[in-house]
Order: C-alpha cells, then sequence, then structure tokens
C-alpha cells in the first residue's frame, strides 16, 4: 500500500508498524497491572494475574473479544474489548498459574514460599474469584516459589515443587499428597509438566530433564547429566500441547537458554538432542525470570519464543540449519517495544505469551508494562 | 442527619435509560431523563410516577440536568416536560442545547413517520421544552436557587457532554453521565478537580471492560475500508449531519442522501456499508445490521442487499481503568454505580472499596439509597502537632488521619446589625409585659399620678415622665394602667420592656409590688 506524503505525516510511528509487519489482527490492551501468566480456561477465556509485592495484586478471567472466538470471519465486529467476567484479589504476587481442565479450579504460586493457592472460578451469584485453600508445602522458607502444573485425572490434581527433591503430586481438594519424587538432587526446577496423566517432567534450570511414573512411586527421578553443549545458562521447556499429529513426530521437547539457544530433544532418547539453534537475539538475558518457550498447537513445527524483551519471535523449526548456528525468526512481533514508545518510558520485557487453542497464527503476549496485545500474522509472501 | 438519597429511575434491571433522582438537603433534582430504544411502548420512558402521585412535578423538583444529547439520555425530555408536565428550569451545556432538538426531531420522525406511533411528542413539544433550557458553561457555578448551586465539568464522550457537580450547602453529588478518561482524536478526556463530592454516581455498563486501543480499531477499519477500494469497490459510511439540517439526518439510512446512495450501491458485492453507531428499531440501518438482505422499500420495491454491511464503533465509555481514575480524581466520600447488575460487579464494588476506602453502591432500577453526610468543619493544624504526630508515625492515610489536639475556636468581636447581617437574620425585639396589682381605692389617674410621684422620687438617676397618654414611661419602660380588674380597691398596673432594659423591668417591677406608700403628696 502506498502511504502519500500527507498520511505518513500525520500517521504515528505506530501505525506504520502495523502495516509494515502486516497482521491479519491486532488488539492492544492495558492492563492496570502487568502480568506474567496468560491461562487458558476454555477456549474463549484467559487468565491473568498481577505480580507486585507490595500490594494486593487481582486475578482476572477475562474473555476476549467476540470476534477472536467466533468461527466465522466476522467483520468489523463492534466487539473489540476484552470483558472482566470475574475477578479475584491475592495477597501475594502471582507467579505461576494454572487451571485445572474441565473444573472452575485455579491454582497459584508466588513468594514468598512455595505453598500453593487455590481458587473457585465460578459462582452462581457473584463474579469474584474466591480464595478456597492453600496448600502448604513444609517449614522451608528458603524454598523459592513452587512451579505448577495441572491435570483432571480422576480427581483434580497439581504438581509442583521448587527443586527436584522436593517435585510432588497432591490432590487439590483432599489435600493429600499421592506422589513424591524420589530424588536426591537438589537442583532447582524451572519448569514441570503433566505428559499424561501418569507421566510427569520437569526441567532445572541448569538444563536436565527429568521423567517419572507417577506409577512407580519409589523409583528415583529419572535424571540426566547435564550435556556440555548446555552448561552455564539458565533453561526452560516448553511441551507440545496434545502431542497428537503423525507417528513421525515423536513427543518433542523444547528447551531454550538464557543465551538464546533453542534445543530440541526427543523423551525416548534424551541425552541425544534431536536438534538445535541460536534464537536471534542481541544480547543475552540477565535473568531466565520471563524466558518462555511453547510449542504452536495448529503451525507444525513453529515455536514461540520471548523474554529477552520486547519482542516475541516464532521459528519454525523445520528450516533450522543443520550447523546449529543462529537462524531467522518467521516472524517478529514488536508491539510491545512502539507500546513502550508511546509511554516515553524503558523499553518493556515480554513476561509471557500464550498461543491461541485453534486459531494457527494467533497468540496473545503480556510486558512488563501492562500491555497485552492480541495477534494474527499474516503469512509472509515469500516462499520459504 | 442530614442525608442524600438516590433512585434510578425505570422499570427492571435493564440498561438504556438514564434517569436518576437525588434528592440532596431537601433539594430534588433529576439527572438525565433518556429514552429505552428498545421498547416500542411505554416502558422505553422513565416511570415518572415514582416522582410524585399527584403532585405536579414543577412543585416537587428543583431542576432537571442532562448530561449530554444521546437519547438514552434525553430522549424522553419533551414527553417529560410537554406530556405529563414540568416547567422548571432545565440545564444542559450550550453545544448539548443545540444538538438535542436536532436529535429530538429526528428521532420524532422516525417513531411517528415511519412507524406509525400516535401517542408520542411533537415537533411544537420539542421546541416547548427547549424553551424552558438553560445553558450553561463547563466551570460555571449556577445558583438554581438559593441554596441549590450546579456546576458542569468537561466528560468527553461526545460534543457537549458533561459531569455535573450539585451542592447544597456543605453537602455535593458529582454525576458524571457517559464519560471517558482516555483522549479520543477530536475530543479530551473528562477531567474533574479535587471537589470531594460526598456521592459520586457514575455509570457502570461499561466499567468491567479493557479497551482495545483506539489505533487498533482505526487500523481495522483504515484496513477495511482499504481492501475494499481496492478490490473496486465503494464504501459508504452514513453519518448524523448535523450543522446545516434539513432534519431528516440519514445516519441510519432511514432516509435522504446515504440512503439514496445505498440503494444504489446494495446490489454489488465489492461495496461495503460501515454502519457507525446505533440504528433505532425500523430503520435501514438496523435491519441490515440484523442480518437481513432483502428490504422492502417505498412503491413495494424489494432491494436485494449484496454489499457487504459492517458495524463499527468508535464511541468512548470509561471502563474499569477510567472508572478508578475518576474516582481518583473527584476524591468522593462514597461512589454509586448505575446500570449494572449487582451480582455481576461484586468484583469492582470490591476493588473500589478496597483500593479508595469509601462505601460503593449499586441500587436496583426503582430502588432508593440513602445516604447519611456529615458536615464538614474545617480546621487549620499547627506545625508543631503535625510533627510531633509524624514523629511518632502517624501520618494521614487515604484522607484519613485521626489524632489528639485541642482546638481553640477564635471569636471576633463585631457589632450587632454586623452580625445579623453576617447570618442573614433579621432582628427580634423581646418584649416582657408585667401585671403589678396595686391596692388603691381612688380613681385610677390619681392612682397614676401617685404612681408617678413615688417613682419620680426613688429613681433620682433615671428619667420619669408623665406622658399626656396618662402612661408613665421610666427610661424606655411603659407603665400604663389598665382598666381590667375585678374590684375598684385593686388597680392593675401593666409594666412592659424590653429584653435590653430586663434589669431595670424586673427591679421596677418588684419596687412597684412593694405598694405605694401611704402618705399623698
Amino acid at each position: 500500500m502506498a502511504l502519500s506524503t500527507p498520511t505518513i505525516q500525520i500517521v504515528p510511528v505506530l501505525m506504520l508498524f502495523f502495516f509494515a509487519f502486516r497482521y491479519n489482527d491486532l488488539h492492544v490492551f492495558e492492563l492496570q497491572e502487568p502480568t506474567r501468566v496468560i491461562e487458558w480456561i476454555g477456549e474463549k477465556s484467559v487468565c491473568v494475574a498481577g505480580y507486585e509485592n507490595s500490594k494486593k495484586n487481582e486475578i482476572l478471567q477475562l474473555l476476549l473479544p467476540q470476534k477472536l472466538y467466533v468461527k466465522e470471519k466476522q467483520g468489523l465486529c463492534p466487539e473489540r474489548d476484552f470483558k472482566v467476567e470475574r475477578g479475584g484479589f491475592s495477597d501475594r504476587p502471582v507467579y505461576s498459574l494454572r487451571h485445572v481442565p474441565n473444573t472452575s479450579l485455579l491454582v497459584t504460586s508466588g513468594p514468598p514460599d512455595s505453598s500453593l493457592q487455590v481458587w473457585q472460578l465460578a459462582a452462581e451469584d457473584t463474579d469474584v474469584v474466591k480464595s478456597v485453600s492453600t496448600i502448604p508445602t513444609g517449614n522451608d522458607s528458603k524454598k523459592p516459589w513452587a512451579k505448577i502444573a495441572t491435570t483432571l485425572a480422576r480427581t483434580p490434581c497439581v504438581l509442583h515443587g521448587s527443586r527436584v527433591n522436593n517435585v510432588q503430586i497432591t490432590e487439590i481438594e483432599s489435600k493429600k499428597n499421592i506422589y513424591t519424587a524420589a530424588s536426591s538432587i537438589s537442583d532447582e526446577v524451572s519448569g514441570l509438566e503433566f505428559l499424561d496423566c501418569n507421566t510427569l517432567l520437569a526441567c532445572c534450570v541448569k538444563g536436565q530433564l527429568c521423567l517419572a511414573d507417577v506409577r512407580q512411586p519409589q523409583s528415583p527421578l529419572g535424571d540426566t547429566s547435564v550435556p556440555s553443549a548446555l552448561s552455564g545458562e539458565q533453561w526452560c521447556m516448553g511441551v507440545s500441547s496434545g502431542l497428537q499429529g503423525s507417528d513421525v513426530n515423536a513427543p518433542a521437547i523444547a528447551r531454550l537458554s538464557s543465551g538464546g539457544q533453542l534445543t530440541l530433544t526427543d523423551l525416548r532418547n534424551i541425552p541425544k538432542p534431536l536438534k538445535s539453534a541460536r534464537c536471534k537475539v542481541s544480547a543475552a538475558s540477565q535473568s531466565a525470570e520471563f524466558l518462555c518457550v511453547s510449542w504452536a498447537p495448529v503451525l507444525d513445527g513453529c515455536l514461540a519464543v520471548s523474554g529477552f524483551n520486547g519482542t516475541v519471535h516464532i521459528y519454525d523449526t523445520r528450516n533450522w540449519p543443520v550447523s546449529g548456528g543462529e537462524t531467522e525468526p518467521l516472524f517478529s512481533h514488536k508491539g510491545h517495544i512502539f507500546s513502550g514508545m508511546d509511554n516515553g518510558g524503558d523499553f518493556p520485557l515480554v513476561t509471557t505469551h500464550a498461543w491461541h487453542p485453534w486459531k494457527p497464527r494467533m497468540l496473545l503476549s503480556a510486558a512488563s508494562d501492562g500491555s497485552l496485545h492480541v495477534w494474527d500474522w499474516a503469512e509472509s509472501h515469500k516462499n520459504s | 442527619m442530614p442525608e442524600i438519597k438516590v433512585t434510578p429511575l425505570g422499570a427492571g434491571q435493564d440498561v438504556g435509560r438514564s434517569c436518576i433522582l437525588v434528592s440532596i438537603a431537601g433539594k430534588n433534582v433529576m439527572l438525565d431523563c433518556g429514552m429505552h430504544m428498545g421498547y416500542n411502548d411505554d416502558r422505553r420512558f422513565p416511570d415518572f410516577s415514582y416522582i410524585t402521585q399527584n403532585g405536579r412535578l414543577t412543585d416537587f423538583l428543583d431542576c432537571v440536568i442532562i448530561s449530554h444529547f444521546h437519547l438514552d439520555h434525553c430522549g424522553a425530555l419533551p414527553y417529560f416536560s410537554e406530556m405529563v408536565g414540568y416547567d422548571g428550569p432545565i440545564y444542559m451545556t450550550h453545544p448539548t442545547k443545540a444538538i438535542c432538538p436536532i436529535l429530538l426531531e429526528d428521532y420524532r420522525k422516525i417513531t411517528v413517520d415511519k412507524k406509525g406511533e400516535t401517542n408520542f411528542f411533537t415537533s411544537q413539544m420539542i421546541k416547548d421544552c427547549m424553551k424552558k433550557v438553560v445553558a450553561v458553561h463547563l466551570h460555571q457555578t449556577i445558583q438554581v436557587d438559593d441554596e441549590l448551586e450546579i456546576k458542569a465539568y468537561y466528560a468527553g464522550h461526545v460534543l457537549g457532554a458533561a459531569m455535573f457537580q450539585i451542592k447544597v450547602g456543605s453537602e455535593s453529588v458529582v454525576y458524571t453521565g457517559d464519560y471517558n478518561m482516555t483522549p479520543d482524536r477530536h475530543l479530551g478526556a473528562a477531567w474533574i478537580d479535587k471537589c470531594r463530592p460526598d456521592l459520586l454516581i457514575s455509570e457502570s455498563t461499561y466499567a468491567t471492560t479493557i479497551r482495545d486501543s483506539k489505533r487498533c480499531r482505526e487500523r481495522d477499519f483504515l484496513k477495511k475500508v482499504h481492501e475494499s477500494v481496492e478490490r473496486g469497490g465503494k464504501v459508504l459510511i452514513p453519518v448524523f449531519a448535523l450543522g446545516r439540517v434539513v432534519f431528516a439526518t440519514p445516519g441510519m439510512l432511514h432516509a435522504g442522501q446515504s440512503l439514496q446512495i445505498f440503494r444504489k450501491w446494495a446490489g454489488n458485492e465489492k461495496n461495503m456499508v460501515i454502519m457507525p453507531g446505533y440504528c433505532v428499531q425500523g430503520t435501514v440501518g438496523h435491519k441490515i445490521l440484523s442480518g437481513q438482505r432483502k428490504l422492502e422499500m417505498e412503491g413495494r420495491q424489494i432491494l436485494e442487499v449484496k454489499m457487504q454491511v459492517e458495524y463499527m464503533s468508535f464511541s468512548a465509555h470509561a471502563d474499569a481503568k477510567g472508572i478508578m481514575q475518576l474516582i481518583r480524581q473527584a476524591e468522593p466520600r462514597s461512589v454509586l454505580l448505575v446500570h449494572g447488575e449487582a451480582k455481576k460487579m461484586e468484583f469492582l464494588k470490591q476493588k473500589i472499596e478496597q483500593e479508595f476506602h469509601v462505601n460503593c453502591y449499586m441500587p436496583a432500577n426503582g430502588e432508593t439509597t440513602t445516604l447519611f453526610t456529615s458536615p464538614n468543619i474545617p480546621v487549620d493544624i499547627s506545625l508543631g502537632l503535625l510533627k510531633r504526630e509524624s514523629a511518632i508515625g502517624n501520618t494521614p492515610v487515604n484522607n484519613d488521619f485521626p489524632l489528639s489536639g485541642t482546638a481553640i475556636l477564635s471569636f471576633r468581636l463585631v457589632s450587632p446589625e454586623q452580625a445579623l447581617k453576617e447570618l442573614g437574620l433579621g432582628e427580634h425585639q423581646l418584649r416582657f409585659t408585667c401585671r403589678v396589682h396595686i391596692q388603691d381605692p381612688r380613681k385610677e389617674h390619681e392612682m397614676v399620678l401617685r404612681v408617678y410621684n413615688h417613682l419620680k422620687g426613688v429613681l433620682k438617676d433615671y428619667s420619669v415622665q408623665h406622658l399626656p397618654d396618662g402612661s408613665i414611661m421610666v427610661e424606655s419602660i411603659l407603665i400604663q394602667a389598665t382598666a381590667q380588674s375585678e374590684d375598684q380597691g385593686t388597680k392593675v398596673l401593666l409594666v412592659s420592656w424590653t429584653y435590653q432594659d430586663e434589669e431595670l423591668g424586673s427591679y421596677l417591677t418588684s419596687l412597684l409590688k412593694k405598694g405605694l406608700p401611704q402618705t399623698t403628696a
């Protein structure tokens, strides 16, 4: 589209950025407090929550603008706004938030200790998210906050822990402990996932992956030594959700380091990574606090990466060079940088991102300035 | 205890018609007078019978205030003033006064001419109604009467929209109408000073939304237009035309230029029509937005609509963040939200209460909320006291500052006349009259003479006069003989003095009660 001169003069930088990067859809919201969690509740709502230390934080369940969850292509829907369906108040900062699928239960965790808070979303007569209970985890306040994952096996359960040797599964309603990892490793955990209701996976900050079968509680958490390629940096993981797809695609785990290294691993052969590449980032991230990597639910082989700066990168792992060197992203979402410019402040840091469950190229991303974007990038015309 | 009462008028829980009754220190004000656009019968009007069953509205209401020209805020005004009956003042800003009659007439035309309704206000009624309007400027204090004053603040939202402060003595209420806190391309953000009203009344219809940025909306809109034009189509955007007008504004595609163009372009699927706002039932705009693609036009002609139909709304309302911002600006003692379902607003209520430590009320339509206000007494605090409190860690928190001190009230000495004037009081005279019985068989006038001589002899330092009409004057005290007595041997004297002469009056009375000396002159 040709922009005539007068238009360029009055169109601010943001508008140019929109046209230049060719989005199908772009929504820019400003939350009152920044969030570092985005968790889907069904297909129409997401939960976000504040992470301030000094005051009460809000947990919000936001209903997506109508046009983002209708199946047919709608024109200009009048409804472009998020609707706050429910809200609650948390005394502590929320660093991690998970929904138990098919229930109205939420579990959150955050400093100052590794205990968990359980919340009830749905109630007939109120829109307040109620605090239901707390799951305490020992008296050691030196443990960092717990990472969590949730599942609905027979009953709602939460997998949680801050170090490999305190990874455990607790039944939410009864608070009964139903599994404890038998491990002596005290390394800090950066992520936990249920691969299925019997298999759990932990990723350590140092980079190791630990796999365990819940049905064999006394067997040690399968640990692996840290491959040299992975040492020195802080790591997090992304697990392909659903893990459906053809047999050719074995369950692949993506690990991301604070230096920008991306490694793909087949769970059947953890010590030998499948593929590697380096993200296009100008500088290594000082901390792994907001590092986030996730697989696209629809686009085969695509990963989203964020946490280094104000951008979210999309990588197509099928195109990675064999050498394992630096790779170009398929797409780069820079919206959070531009919203930072508008506010005249420092460039914000993307705190988290999440893929839309079924729209192939749609993501949500949040940044440290409170911005929350929903974007759908247009397929490049270039042959890739 | 002084109280403020608020009642949102209307039936049921439905949104879409703003009309709020406020009672403050004995004054009654009606805020907005809107029409519900979704109903075709009397349910579209607020239920005015709530105000007074059989009295005249003019006697009951001190004034009516209209916040802006949207029909859900002013649509019922002509019905209210001309058909129900109200002759008092109606306040609104100058732009609102200019635009209201145009929209009202347009709406009337659609309802009566297009839909054939009969129980509706006429053009003359709109004109008569507007004659009762008093236009106000922003930040101008208007004295409605000796005690009631109002002031308009900028609200953004649409041209002429205002928030109003209503003040009686030390009690005040702020009504926001519709407002927005983020500036638009042609309008600024709402603003109010730290006026600390007892109550802030705000709409809460959009309070639970988080708005998409203006630029994204505009981008989407421009993209649509551009795509249409690129593929060879044309885009029609019917808007309200105000100013140089014929009364038929074609904003809802119901008449005029835009309808003609629409008919020409409707058959081509490359074309697009973008409706910019709410369309009243019965208009072509409303029908095509509802999905109708075959329209019956004049002369029973069927028009097939193949062009793309889009709806875009740039109208700006305050979202959750905006409400918090406004409360932070105005610092009200309490907040009242109208037009929200209480069940679905519990979180917002808690949020407001926790953040600002104020009460948050959410009455349903027809429900009255009563607030008790406590009067403010302004007090200067000495620096020494403040420093001492601060040293022990006592500092103000959210406008709460409990502390102990000694209050010294300062006095001024002024002339009584000035005091009366300052307080707005008239001077009253107090006069006492006392009856004294005197044993004296002589005639009245002889008795009076004896009294006179007696008093003259005793009260050598005072002026004692025998007046021509037979009464005696001691200073300003009047002594008169009265004919009323049961027997000849007893005479009755009336001794009368003002409050200022209380001491002398009492002395005189007791002196006379002792009786007259026996010897006669």
